[in-house]
């Protein structure tokens, strides 16, 4: 009787230090984020003092133009970037599918932005940006043509941390996508071959369907990233001109440093997680639809035969 | 880009390290039992502490009290000090803080009270002389719990000590003025005509180099011009006024100066416009009396000699900044009675004299009246002057200050860069800040 008992725990008693673990580093800090966002929290207070204001700071959020206008922002940036980078990104992977000579350094250097701090990049790019003594500047005039406000213009910064954003993570998607291109199966890309397929016809019917699972992923991890960037825009533009480059992250730190509202900063991270499992959660289902739909043709193919 | 360096200032003066057991007999009586403690102090980046730090092994020197300086980029400092001072057991013994931390800090009830060391008789220094202190710098910084409750009044008292506090005045050009015979504006509207006619005198030159990136730096250019002006953020029942007719006419200047600037000049803060002007960029430079002694410095400066100041332009009224820093001492502190010893002596008049002489600025009115320090640093006479425009009620300092502060500021870098109506823009401040307000239980009496 004791010895079932005891072989029907082990499994549990060896899976107890995971758990704890998991408990202890990742469901306490949300539900300690949570547990915040209905506090009327200030730095200056421990959270015990705080006072409960129920759904407050959700609601007020959703009244707040400020923030509407960080999560429009947001929304844009994430989007935008992401896009770019996925099409540059998987273009160089196919493009640089192949041995070429010394291809090994070229990966390397390409992969090399997003090895640099992102403190660094965005000093790096608000120098490169400055009016006056920035390359970008310097060089338009020589060429006779009229400066840019980089980033003193609400549109022009926005395209402008756009830009150093494409710049730093375009590599990840690359290294990713080229993984998934030379771990493709020859015989399918040979059969294609074989019958007849142009390099256009094996990319869109062939390499591309075969690596959508990877880049699915790829999209979904730098859409995660696009959402939480801080930094390079913190020291690109720090959120200005106006609300024009505000991404939520921004505001929450603002929230947070700034206005010392802990709470409202609680309840916009939360805001972001919502959004940000929504987009998981559609991701997972698509996935899973497409594997049904795939299965389903398989299925009927092998009937028909 | 955080500026964090320790800096064990104590190991600067050489002779700290094995004299300071062996020398307690000649250190002077109050320092003594302390003689041999380290103190460890939190300073924000700025021109005036790192003049202090300069002066700081002289302390050690004198009283065998070691110190250790923490620095931090200014509104870093801030946050740091935050989570600092909720702890049981705070790191820092003396913290420099911005003055509209003072609302923060004394509403939570994080600061020592200043009386009970100024009653104690071994720790007071009878010649201390509190008078000489430059006043409107201690109501500003140090006093709370008068007037509309962070002003001067019957029932305020005092939590800190003015420590590289600052004001307002105008630097210029002599050699741009005298050049093209120009007058030096007395008046806010010979200032905004100047400023944009300097750019047609000088092409490639701006007028006026201000701060006005998005956020508080906008929020605090657009105070320079509201208090002269004579309008403010809110009335005594703590209505909103700030879109009245001085809020629109102090925002039309603010825009009217920056599209006068050079380029890029929307995203300014305050160390870009000083950068600028020490560049040869600008005409003229408004802003806090902390960076003129950085204009004279041959490393950084083109424009060295011929820097001239005067006071800050004449709106309806003169009402020059108040602001900078004070220094305090944490109720969770562990060596207060050191820590009070440092502060007092950071800010007696020997001590004041030599940080000024380094370059900082005084906190004593007999400082500005000091020769030596005239004839090194020929302006003292003007800031000295400057002193007395000082307005203590130049930004309401408030808990709720930092949110309306930087929704102020981004609307104001929206009506710099995106054109948004100044009205319509000031008005949606007032608004939200009157909703702000609301919250806060400040019309609660009403």
């Amino acid at each position: 009787m004791k010895t079932a008992l005891a072989n029907r725990m082990t499994p549990y008693l060896f899976l107890a230090p995971a758990g704890i673990v998991l408990v202890a580093a990742l469901l306490y800090p949300i539900g300690y984020m949570i547990y915040a966002s209905f506090l009327d929290w200030n730095p200056s207070q421990r959270i015990g003092e705080a006072d409960w204001v129920g759904l407050r700071n959700y609601v007020n959020l959703l009244g707040d133009a400020a923030f509407r206008e960080s999560f429009g922002v947001t929304i844009k940036f994430a989007a935008i970037v992401v896009t770019l980078e996925m099409v540059l990104g998987v273009g160089l992977a196919l493009l640089l599918d192949r041995n070429l000579r010394g291809m090994s350094i070229l990966r390397t250097l390409f992969i090399l932005p997003m090895m640099i701090a992102p403190i660094v990049v965005g000093l790096m790019w608000r120098y490169m940006y400055h009016p006056t003594v920035g390359i970008f500047n310097r060089t338009l005039e020589n060429i006779g043509l009229s400066s840019v406000p980089w980033l003193s213009d609400g549109g022009w910064a926005f395209t402008s941390i756009i830009i150093a954003d494409v710049w730093q993570w375009t590599p990840f998607i690359f290294i990713l996508s080229l993984a998934a291109l030379q771990s493709l199966p020859q015989s399918a890309i040979e059969a294609s071959r074989i019958d007849g397929a142009s390099p256009w016809q094996t990319i869109l019917y062939v390499k591309l369907p075969l690596m959508m699972p990877v880049l699915i992923v790829t999209a979904l991890l730098r859409l995660i990233d696009a959402f939480k960037v801080l930094e390079v825009i913190l020291v690109l533009t720090n959120g200005g001109p106006g609300l024009s480059t505000e991404i939520l992250s921004l505001r929450i730190a603002r929230t947070a440093s700034e206005f010392r509202e802990l709470g409202v900063a609680a309840a916009m991270s939360n805001f972001l997680l919502i959004l940000l499992l929504v987009l998981t959660v559609a991701m997972y289902l698509y996935g899973k639809a497409a594997e049904l739909r795939a299965a389903r043709l398989r299925a009927a193919a092998e009937e028909a035969a | 880009m955080t500026l964090t360096f320790k800096t064990c200032a104590a190991a600067l003066a050489a002779s700290v390290s094995l004299g300071s057991i062996a020398a307690a007999q000649d250190v002077p009586a109050p320092y003594q039992p302390y003689a041999g403690t380290t103190l460890v102090v939190n300073f924000p980046a700025h021109p005036h502490y790192n003049a202090a730090m300069k002066v700081l092994p002289e302390f050690t020197e004198q009283t065998g009290i070691e110190v250790e300086v923490d620095q931090l980029q200014y509104l870093k400092m801030r946050e740091r000090q935050t989570l600092e001072l909720t702890k049981d057991e705070g790191d820092y013994d003396l913290i420099s803080y911005v003055v509209f931390s003072k609302a923060d800090y004394v509403f939570a009830d994080q600061l020592e009270n200043l009386a009970r060391y100024f009653m104690n008789p071994k720790l007071a220094d009878p010649n201390y002389d509190a008078a000489d202190l430059i006043d409107g710098y201690v109501q500003n910084i140090g006093v709370a719990g008068g007037q509309k409750g962070y002003l001067p009044g019957p029932t305020g008292s005092l939590y800190g000590i003015p420590f590289g506090s600052e004001t307002s005045v105008l630097g210029y050009r002599t050699d741009i003025f005298e050049k093209h015979g120009l007058e030096v504006p007395e008046t806010y509207d010979a200032l905004l005509e100047l400023a944009c006619q300097i750019p047609e005198l000088e092409p490639g030159m701006g007028g006026l180099a201000s701060r006005a990136a998005s956020g508080h730096q906008a929020s605090h250019a657009f105070l320079l011009h509201l208090n002269p002006l004579g309008g403010g953020i809110f009335d005594d029942a703590w209505e909103p006024i700030v879109n009245n007719e001085a809020g629109v006419e102090a925002a039309n200047a603010l825009k009217s100066i920056v599209d006068c600037g050079i380029e890029g000049s929307q995203t300014f803060g305050p160390s870009e416009a000083a950068a600028a002007f020490a560049q040869g960029d600008y005409a003229m430079f408004l802003d806090s009396i902390a960076f003129a002694a950085t204009f004279e410095d041959e490393t950084n400066s083109q424009v060295v000699g011929n820097v001239g100041w005067a006071l800050h332009p004449e709106g309806v009224k003169r009402a020059s900044q108040t602001g900078g820093f004070g220094i305090a001492i944490p109720k969770n502190a562990q060596n207060k009675e050191a820590a009070f010893l440092l502060m007092q002596w950071l800010t007696s008049k020997e001590a004041d004299l030599m940080i000024a002489m380094e370059g900082g600025n005084p906190s004593r009115f007999s400082t500005y009246e000091n020769a030596e320090l005239n004839a090194k640093y020929p302006y003292a006479a003007t800031f000295g002057e400057a002193l007395q425009y000082a307005d203590p009620d130049w930004r309401p300092i408030i808990p709720t200050w930092g949110k309306i502060n930087a929704d102020l500021g981004t609307t104001l870098s929206q009506i710099i860069t995106e054109d948004l109506d100044v009205q319509e823009g000031l008005d949606g401040v007032a608004e939200r800040s009157r909703a702000i307000m609301d919250e806060a239980g400040y019309y609660t009496w009403n």
